[in-house]
């Protein structure tokens, strides 16, 4: 009777093995810590009030911007002036701005950019501004490479926006300005120029455009983009996994193909699982660095939800197909499990409907957000719910099939004494290393859990002088990556039927002290049955009676 | 002393000073004058301006070597350090409004504030601090905008995997505007003198105001921006309110005095006059003597006393009839009182307003 690696396994094995995991555990958590950087960086700009003194203003190939030959003419907008009209104000944001005396550029390796907004409006006892006005801006975006000229900036996209503004005030003098909360401005899926400006304006073209956003002093926009040394210790890291990955699933392949029957769901969700994996871990970023992919964040969130979704799935046919309740002789298949599933459905069709909506829609207008207007914002909230819910339904399902599957075993361990002691001391080991999984699958998850809230944690007690060397962010991402990698690995390896032929049951000496029920209980089993886990098959001969 | 605020003296010769706010209330802005036009460098006359910015950073002879270096850094900084100056000097102003000392500047003196700085006083104290807190964050602004190329980029953790900005990014531009500001205004301080320890202290103090106000934003941008990578800056606060915390400080600054310890080395300390009241921490500002008398007027010194000056005859504070006047009395006269009202503003740059008249006391000290 063959099972699964892990049954197989003697216990100096399985250490070394777990030892090993371990080991490449934390290694992937040094390298995040002690190699990358911080993922992401936000460089915070200030924007340049320029005087736009064309008569019109919706030519799109004149940029105005505050360095470099060709500069733009400056206004303050502290003092009032009376030659200058509403139209004539553009905000320039040029960026990345230099530093140590030069002038730095966007490498691909920073792979996105997003841009939030933040007004400083000064009050006026004249004029207040109420707590939701709105914000329409008209903002373009132009870029520039390397080698250009000043000037030569080209268009790279355009819109006129609505952004609203949350703004309240503590102190009300005149003078002061008022707290605005930050608004989303743009997100761009790849950053595949060099340099970027981005022009904004305030138009009044009806009357009541922007005519209750009070007195502007400032804005500011912060550009935040993946840092190019994260994005390459990450890749690095799916370079690994990558190759690993589709070895261990060609292996594992191989390894049910030898067998006479078919593959069972669970080796075949197994299956599936892995091939998300290799989904996940395809290091397709590198064609960033040669091609303009702006659908990058996009596909990056589907693949992620992909995996996701086979994880859920997978957890929810595992802890099935160890409940014993199903019927012994039928084929176990994934339509039992439609009820858990649609759950697990449900919550990943609503977030990709909503990342469609928002992420998808950027793909033509990176200036676009589902947020702004009231009817997108019910319907981002209608399906980030619906998420929310399908979440906790599954993990209700989940819970109560652990909870039974737990309750089946214990059951099952009281009968264990009448057994004889060969067979015994054997299902009490398959039972102890199925505890085992879910408890490596438990420590996962509250290790995933656990460095999250640690990370809220230390990230909330913001602190000036840290010296500490160990970038923690960083490390938390690659320490998770590499522990969910690590930990389908294992699966796949330790679930994949085993070559080793268990003892004969004649060969054991005390075979003859079996009583007749027992042979009685194990007679009708199917031969071919043999080759499954023997944990399934040794729950199932306990349902028999 | 006051370095910085000196350098606002010679700024009508270097013409580049920025343009002056509209909304200064306070009398004794004449140093300030002169509102220039914003600065226009051109390519061609890029060269000329440089030549000149060097000059204008060796003619401020009050600057010692180290300063005059730092102002050398860019044909950006003079600018840079006098808006920094400028806008110390208006916050002050702003401050003391209803003070005895209103923060009145001089004409044709180097030592813009008069001599009053030369006492070791809370005004001193609040002086010093501001200025530090004002360059610290001027030059933060001027890097976020892209004006200044000098501006740092310490990655602050990474010490050994390189510090390029596309690997790990830059450090925060209040970094660089702390550097700046106490390699500049804590260039001239002679940690030996007392004086010196006091401003030194002082100006930390104004430099911590600034980071004390910085807000924290953060952005998520995780999957589906979800909150699992979130990233977060801060935001430098608007100067007023850095100026209303060292206002609070100015208020409850300690009053202490030097004390030097003989063990091994010559270590001097700021400890409090009177042993019973707690050590200053870094934020909190420190003098070594009393305030002059800031009522009758002091050429020597620069102080223009409280006569004329407006008074608030209801008010039991500062600005009251009573204690600003310095029990000299006030006279009450009838004045036509011309105000805008019922403004509205239009974006960006127009204000539709009425003028609205009418007649109110106005009392003035004798």
């Amino acid at each position: 009777m063959a099972g699964t690696i892990i049954e197989n396994l003697s216990g100096r094995k399985l250490t070394i093995l777990v030892t090993f995991l371990l080991l490449c555990q934390i290694v992937c958590f040094l390298i995040g810590g002690l190699v990358a950087p911080v993922p992401a960086n936000a460089q915070i700009i200030l924007g340049t009030v320029c005087k736009d003194t064309s008569i019109m203003k919706n030519d799109t190939t004149k940029w105005f911007y505050n360095r470099g030959a060709g500069i733009c003419e400056k206004v303050d907008l502290h003092r009032i002036h009376h030659d200058v009209s509403e139209r004539d104000i553009v905000f320039a944001f040029q960026m990345p701005v230099p530093r140590e005396s030069e002038t730095y550029d966007y490498s691909r390796w920073q792979q996105n950019l997003i841009g939030v907004l933040q007004v400083d409006i000064r009050y006026h006892s004249q004029m207040e501004v109420a707590p939701r006005s709105a914000l329409s801006i008209d903002a373009r975006l132009a870029y520039r490479n390397k080698g250009d000229p000043d000037n030569a900036w080209k268009l790279y996209t355009q819109s006129v926006e609505k952004r609203v503004l949350d703004c309240d005030i503590d102190i009300k003098s005149e003078n002061y300005l008022y707290n605005c909360s930050a608004v989303p401005l743009f997100e761009l899926g790849s950053l595949y120029h060099d340099y970027y400006l981005l022009n904004l304006r305030l138009p009044v073209d009806t009357p009541d455009m922007n005519a209750h956003i009070g007195h502007i002093q400032d804005m500011w926009v912060t550009v935040i983009n993946q840092n190019g040394g994260f994005t390459k210790v990450w890749l690095s890291l799916k370079t690994v996994f990558f190759p690993c990955i589709i070895a261990i699933l060609v292996w594992f392949w191989r390894r049910i193909h030898i067998l006479e029957r078919k593959p069972v769901l669970l080796e075949k969700m197994l299956l599936s699982l892995g091939i998300a994996l290799c989904f996940l871990n395809a290091p397709i970023e590198y064609l960033t660095l040669h091609f303009d992919l702006p659908f990058m964040l996009l596909l990056g969130d589907i693949r992620q939800g992909v995996f996701y979704a086979m994880l859920f799935s997978f957890w929810l046919v595992f802890a099935g197909e160890h409940m014993l309740i199903q019927d012994t002789s039928a084929q176990s298949s994934l339509k039992q499990y439609w009820r858990h599933l649609s759950a697990v459905a449900m919550g990943c069709i609503s977030l990709f409907i909503f990342d469609m909506c928002e992420r998808g829609v950027q793909l033509r207008n990176p200036f676009y957000s589902i947020w702004v207007t009231d009817l997108g914002t019910n319907l981002a909230l209608t399906f980030i719910i619906l998420a929310g819910i399908s979440t906790g339904v599954y993990f209700l399902f989940l819970c109560y099939m652990i909870w039974k599957v737990f309750l089946n075993i214990s059951q099952k361990r009281q009968s264990l004494p009448t057994m004889s002691s060969v067979r015994r001391l054997r299902y009490e080991g398959i039972i102890y290393r199925f505890m085992f999984m879910m408890l490596a699958t438990l420590l996962c998850a509250a290790l995933t859990v656990i460095g999250f809230i640690l990370g809220q944690v230390a990230e909330g007690q913001w602190k000036w002088d840290d010296n500490i060397e160990l970038e923690y962010t960083s490390a938390f991402f690659t320490g998770v990556y590499g522990m969910w990698n690590i930990y389908i690995f294992s699966l796949l390896v330790l679930y994949a039927p085993s070559h080793k032929r268990w003892p004969a049951n004649e060969n054991t000496s005390d075979t003859q002290n079996l009583n007749l029920s027992e042979e009685h209980e194990f007679s009708p089993l199917p031969t071919e049955r043999s080759e499954i886990s023997s944990l399934t098959s040794f729950i199932r001969k306990a349902t028999v009676d | 002393m006051d370095d910085i605020n000196k350098i606002l003296s010679p700024h009508k010769q270097v013409e580049c000073a920025s343009p002056m706010p509209q909304s200064l209330h306070v009398r004794h802005s004449r140093n300030l004058a002169a509102p220039n036009r914003p600065i226009q460098s051109s390519n061609t006359s890029l060269e000329i301006f440089t030549t000149l910015h060097k000059e204008s950073c060796h003619r401020l002879e009050y600057l010692v070597e180290r300063q005059k270096q730092l102002c050398m850094l860019s044909d950006k900084m003079v600018q840079v350090i006098q808006m920094g100056a400028q806008q110390a000097i208006e916050e002050c102003q702003h401050q003391f409004r209803n003070s005895r000392w209103n923060c009145s500047t001089v004409d044709n003196s180097t030592d813009i504030f008069g001599g009053v700085l030369k006492f070791k006083s809370r005004e001193s104290a609040f002086v010093h601090a501001l200025s530090a807190a004002a360059l610290a964050h001027t030059v933060a602004r001027s890097c976020s905008r892209g004006e200044l190329n000098e501006c740092s980029c310490d990655a602050r953790v990474r010490k050994r995997t390189p510090r390029h900005w596309q690997w790990g990014g830059c450090s925060e531009d209040i970094r660089y505007g702390e550097k700046y500001s106490r390699d500049f205004v804590d260039a001239k301080e002679d940690k030996e003198t007392d004086e010196g320890l006091m401003n030194l202290h002082n100006n930390e103090a104004g430099r911590r105001a600034v980071r004390g106000r910085m807000q924290r934003v953060c952005k998520c941008h995780g999957m589906s921006g979800s909150c699992s990578v979130r990233v977060c800056w801060r935001r430098l606060p608007q100067l007023r309110l850095v100026g209303d915390v060292l206002s609070t400080r100015y208020e409850g600054a300690s009053h202490v005095k030097v004390v030097e310890r003989k063990k091994g080395k010559n270590i001097r300390k700021l400890r409090p006059l009177h042993p019973d009241i707690k050590k200053p921490n870094k934020t909190d500002l420190v003098y070594l003597e009393d305030s002059p008398d800031y009522c009758e007027p002091n050429d020597e010194l620069g102080i223009l006393g409280t006569k004329g000056r407006t008074c608030n005859r209801t008010s039991a504070g500062l600005d009251g009839c009573r204690l600003l006047c310095c029990g000299r009395g006030y006279q009450t006269r009838v004045r036509d009182h011309e105000e805008k009202c019922r403004c509205r503003f239009v974006w960006c740059c127009r204000v539709h307003c009425e003028i609205c008249r009418s007649k109110r006391d106005h009392h003035v000290c004798n």
